[in-house]
Formats: structure tokens, C-alpha cells, sequence
């Protein structure tokens, strides 16, 4: 009667931190620009159900097709209806449903370790911001991991439906991002050098094309939005012409050195604040010693895996924080490896637990306390706590100016459109540069663009601040007639 | 002989004039080294600060003053700072690099520095934060005599435009933090305590102080 419950219970409490993670006050952080910019697009979805893949600017339709079920349940059916929570849900319930693949994924290791590497992946700072982010990274972590499971019950049952289950999820990871088939690779490649042995299928070639066939059409289906776009098939495969030039070049902004990524899971101090992983990575670290010195060949190819994962991600310039998501798991295998290769459980629970206590201040810190700060890591050129005011500041002035418009003149303006999106399409405007007439209800120029702006005004204006960023300030000009 | 009583008069009024302005003289600060990375470009609007070229103008304080804050002790409306000491406002480090500033959680947040007796506060100089181009929002400065702030006192500054802290509309001129502080005309205001109010910047909820020096005369 109690081995059921000693079995599922420490599950149940992994799974359940996880979600609480990931879900609680989920309104906490200003939209970061990338989201702002995609649940805009959300918005065009839920009111007039239109998709159309870009290949140059955006990532596969997965977050935005998943985001709809979420939105009708909420039921929220328009763009100004639509809340930060109802968008972050997705990647949050991803994250969730991440964490509990993982310990599928983990059990070759023992049940012990592999709980440690799900509760690991549950409190993983980096884990747990981006499964609180509209974008699609946790996503594509999440079918990933799905892939790996199926692919491995496939390996090992030679069961046609699983290996169904595994082209699905490939087809849905090339539909989240076009970067996709570099993880699947990376698994691949690793499980190549380290496991010579042939799965248990006598129909290979059918299983494999099977799967092909699974991938190209849950993959086209979403391209395609679901029918109504073919030119997004197209589109799905010209994204790789943009997204080249966009990882070789170094030209984009984003481009830093190598060892950034392991750099996020390291030591560093920025402005008092102090972010490390340290005990996460020295686990990670023991695991993958562990694994070459030993003969599990599950944890020779999560080392494996892993190791290529850092080369091919590290070797482009172009770099961004949330990439760091897809490390995270390999580095919680090698940790569970670790802690399995601990003399006594006694002393592995004792490890585990300092370990996980060390990850959830890190968490606490990034999640929570500052999520949006300049020195927080993982918050990248992110939107300031100001923004907030945007959406008071534009619904008093059309309440004083009911005709007027809002005038957005600035050379970038994410996350802008997200705040205002309670405001009517003809109330509102945005100008890379000052318009001949500047003249509006509300006025809101970027500092830089602030003295032509005055210069093409007219009326009498009070003026004041606001962060869009740090380091990016606004100028917000307001009719003096319309003052209180 | 009205004339020349009008004379005298004016004579006299010029002669005091003269004796006060020799008693005036250029308040001197120490200033720390520049940390933007970059050049913020100017902004020239009217209800904001304009930029200005070239060095600060000297603002004139009684001679004899001295910085009356070095070192006193320090209160705040968050006693218990994430980062840094309340007591870094007066240790004299003003260079804004990490572990020289104390942070202030978010929401309106004060600091008040207690002088040790009633002063005549000649101009009061603070640096929030000068390693990024960022404005603080609803900067209120005060002083006086009493340590709750409830009577007896007189308002330095305010840029509350939308009186949000609830101490009353300010019509001062935002401003862009650099490594010249701010510095305010107190213009002999009475009082043995200097209260700084902040609500946030443009770049976070938090409220960050790395210096705050009160020049003045211990009153007799």
C-alpha cells in the first residue's frame, strides 16, 4: 500500500514545485520586447485567426497555435483582453511538463538519481525564467526531451507508435524553431559514438520513414497554419537563409565570447548582486568524470550530448541568454550521475539537497526579487518596471482627448504595442522619425528623437520621463490643457 | 538734501551688498570619475532639464561651510538594504562603482541623514546613481528640525510633477544622473535632519544612493 505512495509522492512534490514555479504571479515581470512583439501577434491570431509564418523576423508558430486553447479557457478572445499570464502560461505548463520528460528520460540512472536530475531541472534559474517567458525556447526544450523519451521506447520496444510519437515531436520541434535539428543532432551524434548497438525494430527503414513522415507533417501543419498558409512551408525552410546570416556574421548585436554560456553557470558579481551555480556545475562536472571514468553508456551520451550541445551553441557569435535552457538538462543528468556515483544515499540526499537549496536562492533572486534588472543575467536588455505606466498614461489621455492620438515617434518601440493595446488601432501611431505635424493627445518620443519632436509641436506640453530600458529613456509629452 | 540722502542709502545698500558677497564664496565638491560608457545625447526641452555645456556653475555658500553629513548617521523608510549600507550616503565614496552604493527596494523610499544639531543648510549634493543614463522619479528633498518631518519643513526640491509621493506637486526639473550629482540650493534652511525621497527610475523599481553630502554652518 506505501510503495505506490513513496514511489509517486516525491514525483507528485517535484512536479508540483515545478509548476508552482513556473506559474506563481506569472504578471511580475514587465514584457521583455521579444514578448510584447509575439503576443501581439498572439492577439492577431485570437481575433482574426490569421498566421502567417515570417521566416526573417520570428520563430516557428508552435507558441502561438498552443497559446490559443490557453487564451479561449481564459476566456480571453482579443488582443486587449489578453494577459501576461494567459501568454506566459504556455511556456510554463512546457516547462512543467519538461521536468517530468526529464525523469523519463532519467531512469536508467535509478529512481533516486533520476528524481534529483527532474527536482535539478525543476529549480534551474535559468529553467525556471525562461518557462515564465512568450517565447519558444522552453518549447522546444520540452519536444526535445519528448523526442528522447519516445525515441529511446521506440530503441528499446521497436513499438510503431512510439516511434510515430518521436517523428511528432521532431516535426513539433522544427515547428518551434527553426534551430531545432542542432539538438536533435547533438543527441543523435552522441548516441551514435556511444551506443553501437542496433535498435530492436527488424523494420528499420519503415519505422525511420514512419517518423520522417510524422515530423514533415506535424511540422507543415503548423507552417502551413494548419492549411491556410501553404507559403509557410516555403517560408519554413527560407528561414534558414536569415538565420545563417544571423549566427555567422556577428553583426546583429547579440555576438560575445565562447565561454558565455558556460559563463551563466558559473561565479560572477554584478552591482552587489551575486549569480553562481556553482555546486549545479561541479555536479554536472563530477558526472561527466564519472561517465568517462565509467562504462553507463546513458551517461557517457548525456555527457556526450552535452558536450557538443556547449561547442555548438558557444561556436556562433550570436548569442542570447536563453539558450542557456537547453544545457540545463544535460548538465542535471551528469549532476544525477553524480550524485548516483556518491558512496552512501545518505550522502547524495545531503548533496542534493544542498545543491537544490543553492539553485532556488539563484531562482529567487532571478525570478522573483529582480527580474527585470540590468545586472540579472538572464533579464536581457529587458523592458524597465516604467512601461507599466504607458497603458494609464494613453487611457487618461484619450479620456481627456477622446479624438486625439497617441503619437509613439521613436526609433525602436517594443515593448510600446503590448501596453497599448487597449487602445484603438486609429487612436494610436508609431514614427521611426518625427512626422511633419507631432502634435497629440499623448506624445511619447525617444530621448533622442525628443528635440525634433518638440521642434514639430505646436501646443503647449508638460513633459517627463520614462525607461523603456535601461540606458533608453522616452520623453512623454502631455497637453498642458489636458493636465489635472 | 534728498538727493543726498538717496545717495547715502544707496551707498550703504551697495557697501552691504559688497561685505556679503566677499562672505560668499564657490562651493567646492569633489567629483568622481565619469562611469557612462557612452555619451547620452543632450535633450533641450523647457520642462526638463536643459543640457548645459561646459563646467557646472559655482554656486555660491556662506564662507565656512563645510560638509556637515561626512560620516553621520543614516536612516531610511528600508532599514534593511539587499545591497550596500545606508551608511555608504555618507561615507564619502561617491565613485558608483559596485559596493560603493546602497540599493533601496522599490516603491517610494527615504533616506535621512541626522546632522548632530540644527544647521543652516547652505546646498545639499547627491549622487544616485551615475553608471547609466537613468532619471529618478519624484526626487523630493527636505529639511528640519523635525526628525518625523511633520512640522517645520522646508522643501529643497521636487520634481513630484504628479504629487504621486503625496507631499505635495513639485514643479522642479527632472533630471539625468551623471557623476556631478545634483546639487541643490538650500539657501540656509534651518534643520538638523535632510530627508531624500525617490520613487523608482527609468530603469528599475529600486531606489540607489551613492552619496550625500549637507554643506553648511552649525547654527549657533
Amino acid at each position: 500500500m506505501f510503495a505506490p505512495l513513496s514511489r509517486w509522492l516525491p514525483i507528485a512534490f517535484v512536479a508540483l514545485a515545478a509548476l508552482w514555479l513556473r506559474t506563481h504571479d506569472l504578471a511580475r515581470r514587465p514584457m521583455h520586447a521579444d514578448e510584447a512583439n509575439q503576443a501581439v501577434k498572439l492577439g492577431e491570431l485570437l481575433e482574426h485567426g490569421r498566421y502567417a509564418f515570417d521566416p526573417r523576423d520570428h520563430h516557428g508558430p508552435t507558441l502561438y497555435f498552443f497559446a490559443l486553447p490557453v487564451a479561449w479557457l481564459r476566456g480571453e478572445t482579443t488582443l486587449a483582453a489578453l494577459t501576461e499570464t494567459t501568454v506566459r502560461l504556455v511556456p510554463a505548463v512546457a516547462g512543467t511538463l519538461g521536468v517530468l520528460l526529464l525523469l523519463a528520460l532519467a531512469a536508467p540512472l535509478g529512481r533516486g538519481p533520476a528524481l534529483a536530475a527532474a527536482a535539478l531541472m525543476a529549480v534551474a534559474p535559468a529553467s525556471v525564467y525562461y518557462s515564465r517567458y512568450f517565447i519558444q525556447e522552453t518549447l522546444l526544450v520540452t519536444f526535445t526531451l519528448a523526442l528522447l523519451v519516445c525515441g529511446r521506447r521506440w530503441w528499446v520496444t521497436g513499438r510503431t507508435a512510439w516511434v510515430v510519437a518521436a517523428g511528432a515531436c521532431a516535426g513539433l520541434m522544427q515547428a518551434t524553431k527553426a534551430s531545432a535539428p542542432l539538438f536533435a543532432a547533438a543527441a543523435l551524434v552522441a548516441l551514435l559514438l556511444v551506443h553501437r548497438a542496433r535498435p530492436v525494430t527488424p523494420r528499420l527503414a519503415r519505422d525511420l520513414t514512419l517518423a520522417f513522415t510524422a515530423a514533415v507533417l506535424v511540422a507543415a501543419l503548423f507552417y502551413s497554419s494548419f492549411g491556410t498558409h501553404l507559403s509557410g512551408i516555403r517560408d519554413a525552410v527560407a528561414t534558414y537563409t536569415h538565420a545563417s546570416g544571423r549566427a555567422t556574421t556577428g553583426a546583429s548585436g547579440h555576438e560575445k565570447p565562447f565561454w558565455y554560456y558556460l559563463s551563466l553557470f558559473g561565479w560572477h558579481r554584478a552591482g552587489g548582486l551575486l549569480w553562481q551555480q556553482l555546486a549545479f556545475s561541479l555536479l554536472a562536472l563530477a558526472g561527466a568524470i564519472v561517465a568517462l571514468a565509467s562504462r553507463q553508456k546513458f551517461l557517457r551520451w548525456a555527457a556526450l550530448a552535452t558536450f557538443l550541445l556547449v561547442v555548438a551553441l558557444s561556436l556562433p557569435p550570436y548569442k542570447t541568454p536563453w539558450h542557456a535552457v537547453h544545457l540545463v538538462p544535460g548538465f542535471a543528468l551528469l549532476a544525477a550521475g553524480a550524485l548516483a556515483a556518491l558512496p552512501s544515499r545518505g550522502l547524495a540526499l545531503a548533496v542534493a539537497g544542498g545543491a537544490l537549496a543553492l539553485q532556488l536562492t539563484q531562482t529567487n533572486l532571478a525570478v522573483f526579487l529582480r527580474p527585470a534588472d540590468a545586472r540579472n543575467p538572464f533579464a536581457y536588455v529587458h523592458s524597465s518596471p516604467d512601461v507599466r505606466k504607458l497603458r494609464e498614461l494613453a487611457e487618461a489621455a484619450l479620456a481627456r482627448q477622446p479624438a486625439g492620438i497617441i503619437r509613439v515617434i521613436s526609433e525602436e518601440y517594443w515593448p510600446i504595442p503590448w501596453y497599448l493595446r487597449t487602445v484603438p488601432a486609429a487612436s494610436v501611431g508609431y514614427w521611426p522619425a518625427p512626422p511633419a505635424a507631432c502634435d497629440g493627445a499623448l506624445v511619447i518620443a525617444s530621448a533622442t528623437q525628443a528635440v525634433a519632436v518638440r521642434a514639430g509641436l505646436r501646443g503647449d506640453y508638460h513633459e517627463s520621463y520614462l525607461g523603456l530600458r535601461p540606458g533608453f529613456l522616452c520623453v512623454v509629452f502631455t497637453p498642458v490643457s489636458a493636465l489635472p | 538734501m534728498k538727493r543726498s540722502r538717496l545717495s547715502l542709502l544707496l551707498s550703504l545698500v551697495a557697501l552691504t551688498s559688497a561685505v556679503q558677497a566677499a562672505d560668499q564664496v564657490p562651493l567646492k565638491l569633489e567629483l568622481p570619475k565619469p562611469l557612462f560608457a557612452g555619451t547620452p545625447r543632450p535633450i533641450s526641452l523647457p520642462n526638463l532639464e536643459k543640457p548645459r555645456t561646459g563646467k557646472r556653475p559655482d554656486l555660491m555658500v556662506p564662507a565656512g561651510t563645510v560638509n556637515l553629513s561626512k560620516g553621520k548617521t543614516v536612516t531610511s523608510s528600508d532599514s534593511l538594504p539587499v545591497i550596500g549600507e545606508l551608511a555608504f550616503l555618507t561615507d564619502g565614496d561617491k565613485s558608483g562603482t559596485d559596493g560603493t552604493y546602497v540599493e533601496l527596494g522599490p516603491t517610494p523610499q527615504w533616506v535621512q541623514i541626522d546632522l548632530g544639531a540644527s544647521a543652516k543648510v547652505a546646498a545639499i549634493a547627491v549622487w544616485h546613481f551615475h553608471s547609466q543614463a537613468r532619471v529618478y522619479h519624484d526626487v523630493v528633498v527636505q529639511v528640519s528640525n523635525d526628525k518625523d518631518f511633520k512640522t517645520g519643513v522646508t522643501t529643497v526640491y521636487n520634481n513630484d510633477d504628479d504629487n504621486s509621493s503625496k507631499l505635495g506637486k513639485g514643479k522642479d526639473l527632472a533630471y539625468i544622473e551623471n557623476f556631478e550629482g545634483r546639487l541643490f540650493d538650500a539657501k540656509g534652511a534651518a534643520g538638523r535632519y535632510v530627508r531624500l525621497y525617490s520613487n523608482g527610475n527609468t530603469s528599475d523599481e529600486l531606489n540607489h544612493y551613492c552619496e550625500v553630502e549637507v554643506h553648511g554652518t552649525i547654527a549657533k
